[in-house]
């Protein structure tokens, strides 16, 4: 049946360029071709028969073979040969051996081959008309240009081998390649071949692995191998890192005569290249110093002119954007982006750069990755998914409203600042770059900075509460809850965006975490746009029931409401850093006025526990019949290391254990 | 709301030459604004709306094969500027057919009356090129688009001049609609056109199925002195469509008309006239041939009661691989094995494997061979949708369930869901309609709903507390009718690693932070007409204390569970998706420095005569023991009905939460 257009829009998403999860998710609902039984050549069949080692039973496949030849012509144009052979191993493992190849309109695929060997022996090759191509999922507003060839080959069942092979040309803008050999599966044999054209140089820098010396083929050519490298499979380890940032990486930079701007393995000749092909894009318009002074004027404080143009762009730009080849890293010019008040993650940082400069304040992009640890300072490349803004700070100018501050090794201090993340507050940066590093584009002095990591006070929750208990075990009283920072975005996005159903609905859930049944009224919110503000809601509640009545025994909870959700689980940690994701400061202060006739009969004990990282306080006191309970949890750093579980494990028992504390009044 | 039947429209008897070229394209005026459309900052009906349509417009003009698309948003919220980027899918085939997205207009009014018109080109994109057929997408978004801004695009969507596609007006969207128009002129089917379907039958009417507000019809007007009628709809102030948890599958019932060109006058008829050929083609497929019927000789045999024989022969499909749990096998695959094309029934059980319909068209087959009287029938699955007669197509129809008829009695079955027990169906199959072969042709059937004692789980948790507070013990989880049968075809998606895991984080879930779990085994896996069993080791810390007192979840299942139906108000009903029974026992024991102060009261009630929920707590020197029933006996419960019912649920689940207090001193044990 032919399908009819709609128009369609979706979630707003948050920008990235990286898409080979989309890429294979898509992939899933490719028919199986016919195909016409073949043989399959003799190093699928060579690697097809190795032996491999014993995997625990929740492996999926395993990467039998993986061969990647890079040869770069004199022109400085490249052509990539990619081999794999993947043994699948569980029924899960069927998704491993569905084909998916990645290619745009500069990085056309030249010829590509797959083949199977079914589980019964039977030998399969599929034809080029049997593949079919997909292209990126719309995401409402964000479309790249890239597509995939996909195959579905038969006999993808325990016990079957997939392979394929193709030859694609690489962007002809990069002169560097990124040899990606770690995954979620383990991997038996591998190999990374560089051709090079006489006259050209070559170097590698090696991300979350050990160098690897390479084999000198002669003629120009150069081979690293590798056996044997294991998964990093996070799908069940709690508080973990992305798998990204500890997966390991060759990155191989290649420099010849014809090329006029390579990136040869430093942060500063990526920052050259970047340079090259943006420089034009940054400059301002006519219409955007009238803009940005129209925003400026009356402002004499270098925070108050910058926070003014930093807050349009963030707020009156919107996400939207369709990428195509080399604008999957070049910006829109910045004139365009202004006038149609739309772009991506780069575009609103170029923007930004541009209507900064109109009001003399120097402004550079910088390249991060919206996952920490994957930009590696002593990886030099191009390997990232976002861009953001660093904004030099006057010499001698110092604002305690500039938190995200960083010094380069030039002695310029930038504010870094991220437009896209819409309800960030200008000084901050979001809590999944912060500890992180960035590449700061600023020509020949172009580096790598490390993001500060924000104290815990910028980033809280204070609830304060009154109630009254009644004697059948009914709670009322009024509750004011103010968030600041990252805490603060959900609900703030909530309160400025979602309708009002969608509003009550969530505080019926949030509140159905602590009560089961309840009613709230005069429900009120401040500052759901000012960033800089607290975010502050406030309500009255009637929870039935919060007591409960055993007897002649009334027990309560003091931690009336509001929950941490530090989850650990009960596994000695493997190798894996710990992700506590953000620094935050939580403090809850609640008194509830007590039934006349009832007494405290015991109260849970004050909680003290300082493990440097984070600390946990908390109590309850009695006095003149009203129960005061307070507690504060603070989060002072961001990572761990593996060795610290054991700490986290109580930390999350002790803080499950208070908040399930219950005070016991006894009727007099 | 109403849901009207097909309506049948017979055009003109005069007929002329009908022109295929194009028709000279008039100038298209945008609407001026007005002052309150200008300056509206809400939509008093949905408070806090992201945006609302000012108006819609479609016009599908068979005369130029081409539908025109005419839209006006007002942005209301930071949110509603989504509604400014565009994604125009359009499907090309290679033997011609398919769409092309044109004319492509559209302009943003700012709320002081600034007009910034699209002046960009929309991006191709690719969806899907596959064999024969290439899925595309234009994609743009209007410029400078800020809250307050009126949206206004249009374009037109053209097809090939061999074809006709009738308009489907999809009426109720994601926001509020203050006014729409829908107008369709159709071909004169009396003419000198003949509309054909797949099978070559000849298509005269015009129909429609529609669900439509109060008040709104669709009319048909002549134009004077032609041969072209006008088919038109306006509609105004439509919510948008709803959506809640527990929500009936009710997407088929958003307002909607959907034409067809027909060639059958009445509904009744078109389901007895393609119901019959539906029927006939699935005969032809059912056999039974040579190899089944030389098949069941060696399963059943000929002293066999009916039942006998049904069992044996329901064992035997249940035994082949059902690909819709694996993978289906491509024709390379089927060739290598020595499998030529599935006809019929006897290559399915030659391959022994097949789909779930498949398997449902062998069980028939044998059922027929061994002299019995069998058919299938085919419904609409009750967890996608709903049947509705009036809608003419058998495309809502989704599974194939079979049908014996034994001693007079028709009694269902479920081959094609693997480890569905014999004599039962899965839930999305029960209280389905659709359409069943007959002895004559075919019918309407009604497939038959479960009792609740047929989907079942039992928790059972026997622990021990030491004096440190560390509990021990073990879970077994048994599951019966439609929670194993969910269980089994996830084992069958996987393996027993991922079930193992699938079933402890299930539990993990409903278990208080502290507790540790471990799959020891898992009992009658794959034996589908036993309770599927799970024994779970426990380890952890359990409750709270206070000094002088423990205090232990009374129910640990329920523990964690979190109010079913927090929001006061409902608009629509609340649907569950089968009846079922669940049945905890907790017994703990504890060590003698401990006494039961305190057990959580017996209660007893029942919510009319749909729900009922028991509590009963025990109490021995060493030992408690807390059982609890619950029993949901309806699956649809109406907003009328919700305040009472949110009532129930809220006192249940209120004393879920009871705790037993164990003390360090002798205490006499207060409610039981």
């Amino acid at each position: 049946m032919i399908e009819r257009a709609v128009p369609r829009t979706e979630q707003l998403r948050k920008p990235t360029m990286y898409s080979s999860v989309l890429v294979v998710l898509l992939c899933l609902a490719l028919p199986a071709f016919a195909s016409k039984p073949d043989s399959v050549p003799d190093w699928v069949r060579t690697a097809a028969q190795q032996k491999h080692p014993e995997y625990s039973p929740e492996t999926n496949a395993v990467v039998l073979l993986e061969d990647t030849t890079y040869t770069v012509a004199p022109d400085g144009t490249a052509v990539e040969h990619y081999r794999r052979v993947t043994k699948i191993l569980r029924p899960h493992g069927r998704e491993e051996g569905i084909v998916a190849v990645p290619f745009d309109k500069d990085t056309k695929i030249l010829s590509m081959h797959v083949w199977s060997i079914g589980p019964d022996g039977h030998e399969y090759a599929v034809k080029d008309n049997e593949m079919a191509e997909y292209g990126y999922p719309g995401q409402g507003n964000l479309f790249e240009d890239i597509k995939v060839r996909a195959a579905n080959p038969p006999g993808r069942d325990p016990g079957g081998i997939v392979a394929y092979e193709f030859d694609q040309r690489s962007h002809p803008y990069l002169t560097e390649k990124t040899w990606f050999f770690q995954s979620d599966l383990p991997r038996l044999n591998q190999s990374f071949t560089l051709e090079l054209p006489p006259g050209f140089t070559h170097g590698t820098v090696w991300a979350h692995s050990k160098k690897v010396a390479a084999t000198d083929l002669e003629h120009q050519r150069w081979r690293w191998d590798l056996k044997d490298t294991p998964p990093i499979d996070l799908d069940h380890v709690t508080l973990r890192p992305s798998a990204f940032s500890l997966q390991g990486r060759m990155t191989v930079h290649y420099a010849g005569p014809s090329i006029p701007a390579p990136t040869e393995g430093t942060w500063q000749s990526i920052g050259q290249w970047y340079q090259s092909i943006s420089k034009d894009r940054l400059v301002a318009t006519p219409e955007i110093a009238v803009k940005a002074n129209e925003l400026a004027a009356g402002k004499t404080d270098f925070y108050d002119k910058t926070e003014a143009i930093a807050e349009f762009v963030q707020k009156q730009v919107r996400y939207f954007v369709i990428e195509m080849g080399i604008g999957g890293y070049q910006p829109h010019f910045a004139g365009d982006i202004f006038r149609n008040r739309y772009g991506d993650c780069k575009d609103k940082a170029t923007l930004l750069t541009a209507m900064l400069s109109t009001v003399g304040i120097h402004g550079a992009l910088v390249m991060v990755d919206h996952r920490r640890g994957v930009v590696d300072p002593d990886a030099p490349s191009i390997v990232g998914d976002h861009m953001i803004a660093a904004i030099e700070i006057p010499k001698g100018y110092s604002s305690p409203k500039l938190r995200s501050v960083v010094t380069s090794k030039t002695g310029r201090q930038y504010l870094i600042f991220d437009p896209t993340w819409e309800k960030t507050a200008f000084g901050q940066l979001e809590h999944n770059l912060q500890g992180g590093y960035g590449v700061l584009m600023e020509g020949n002095d172009s580096q790598v900075i490390q993001f500060p990591v924000l104290p815990p006070d910028l980033n809280t929750i204070r609830r304060t509460a009154t109630f009254q208990l009644q004697p059948d075990g009914t709670l009322k009283g009024t509750v004011t809850e103010k968030r600041f920072g990252d805490l603060s975005e959900r609900r703030r996005s909530l309160y400025t965006t979602a309708d009002a159903k969608e509003q009550t609905q969530f505080l019926d859930r949030v509140l159905g975490q602590d009560f089961t049944s309840f009613t709230v009224s005069d429900f009120k919110v401040e500052n759901a746009e000012a960033l800089n503000k607290d975010l502050t809601t406030s309500y009255a509640l009637a929870a039935n029931r919060f007591g409960k009545s055993m007897g002649p025994l009334l027990m309560i909870r003091p931690r009336v409401l509001g929950s941490e959700n530090l989850y650990t689980d009960h596994k000695k940690r493997q190798d894996v850093p710990i992700n506590l994701d953000e620094t935050m400061q939580e403090h809850d202060d609640y008194t509830i006025e007590l039934p006349a006739g009832y007494a405290v009969d015991e109260m849970p004990d004050p909680i003290k526990l300082d493990l440097g990282f984070a600390s946990y306080e908390s109590s309850s006191t009695v006095k003149d019949n009203v129960l005061h309970y307070t507690r504060t949890y603070t989060v002072r750093e961001v990572t761990l290391p593996p060795d610290r579980y054991p700490d986290v494990q109580k930390l999350s028992s002790i803080i499950a254990a208070d908040e399930e504390g219950n005070a016991v009044l006894k009727k007099q | 709301m109403n849901i009207s039947g097909p309506c049948i429209l017979r055009l003109a008897l005069f007929s002329t030459l009908v022109s295929l070229s194009s028709a000279p394209a008039l100038a298209q005026q945008w609407t001026v604004p007005t002052p309150e459309e200008l300056s509206m900052t809400s939509q008093p009906e949905v408070p806090g709306a992201p945006a609302v349509y000012l108006f819609r417009e479609e016009t599908t003009d068979d005369k130029l094969h081409m539908f025109s698309i005419y839209t006006r948003i007002k942005v209301l919220t930071e949110r509603g500027k989504e509604y400014s980027n565009v994604e125009l899918s359009y499907a090309k085939v290679t033997d011609g057919g398919g769409f092309t997205v044109e004319d492509i207009q559209g302009r943003t009014i700012h709320s002081d009356g600034t007009i910034i018109p699209f002046t960009g080109k929309p991006y191709e994109k690719l969806v899907e090129k596959t064999q024969g057929i290439k899925v595309m997408s234009k994609v743009f978004t209007l410029p400078d688009v800020e809250v307050g801004s009126i949206l206004e695009y249009r374009y037109k969507l053209r097809y090939s001049d061999n074809r006709y596609k009738s308009p489907d007006w999809y009426i109720q969207t994601d926001l509020w609609t203050r006014k729409s128009h829908y107008l369709w002129k159709p071909i004169n089917l009396n003419g000198n056109i003949i509309l054909t379907g797949e099978r070559g039958q000849t298509k005269s009417f015009i129909a429609w199925a529609s669900v439509l507000p109060q008040g709104a019809a669709v009319t048909q007007t002549q134009l004077v002195g032609t041969d072209q009628s006008l088919i038109e709809l306006n509609v105004h102030d439509i919510p948008p469509a709803p959506e809640e948890e527990f929500m009936p599958p009710i997407t088929s019932f958003t307002y909607r008309v959907l034409f067809y060109y027909a060639g059958y006058r009445t509904e009744d008829e078109f389901w007895k006239n393609e119901g019959k050929y539906w029927a006939k083609t699935q005969d032809k497929f059912i056999g039974p041939g040579s190899a089944v019927t030389a098949a069941v000789k060696d399963l059943v045999l000929p002293t066999d009661t009916p039942d006998q024989k049904l069992r044996k022969l329901y064992a035997a499909v249940m035994k082949l691989e059902n690909t819709r749990y694996t993978r289906q096998h491509s024709t390379a695959e089927e060739k290598a094995q020595g499998f030529k094309e599935v006809h019929n029934t006897d290559d399915i059980w030659t391959r022994k494997r097949g789909s779930d319909d498949q398997l449902t068209a062998l069980f028939v087959a044998m059922a027929r061979a061994v002299g019995l009287k069998a058919y299938v029938g085919i419904v609409t699955n009750r967890d996608r949708n709903l049947f509705i007669k009036s809608y003419l197509t058998l495309s809502q129809l989704d599974d194939v369930i079979a049908i014996v008829n034994v001693d007079g009695k028709d009694l269902y079955f479920d081959p094609g869901t693997r480890f569905c027990p014999f004599g039962h169906l899965a839930w999305k199959h029960t209280l389905a309609s659709g359409i069943r072969q007959v002895d004559a042709g075919s019918g309407y059937f009604n497939a038959p709903g479960e009792p609740y004692t047929f989907s079942r789980v039992q928790r059972v948790a026997n622990l021990t507390l030491n004096q440190q507070g560390e509990v021990t013990g073990t879970i077994t989880m048994t599951y019966m009718g439609d929670p194993a049968i969910r269980w089994r075809l996830r084992y069958l998606e996987g393996d027993s690693a991922s079930l193992d895991r699938e079933i402890r984080t299930s539990v993990e879930h409903l278990m208080p932070a502290g507790i540790e779990l471990k799959v020891a085994s898992i009992a009658k896996l794959e034996d589908y007409e036993q309770p599927l069993a799970a024994n779970i080791e426990v380890k952890g810390t359990l409750g709270s204390s206070t000094g002088k007192r423990v205090l232990l979840p009374g129910d640990i299942f329920e523990s964690n569970a979190k109010p079913s139906f927090p929001h006061e108000k409902r608009d629509i009903p609340v649907y569950f998706e089968y009846p079922q029974m669940v049945q905890d026992a907790v017994r703990i024991h504890f060590p003698k420095t401990l006494s039961i102060e305190s057990l959580p009261p017996t209660d007893k009630t029942a919510y009319e005569k749909a729900i009922s929920y028991t509590l009963v707590s025990e109490s021995a020197a060493d030992s408690f023991t807390v059982r609890r029933n619950y029993i949901l006996g309806e699956i649809l419960f109406y907003p009328p009905q919700y305040a009472n019912f949110r009532t129930f649920y809220s006192k249940m689940e209120n004393k879920d939460q009871e705790t037993v207090v164990l003390t360090t001193a002798k205490a006499t044990p207060a409610g039981n």
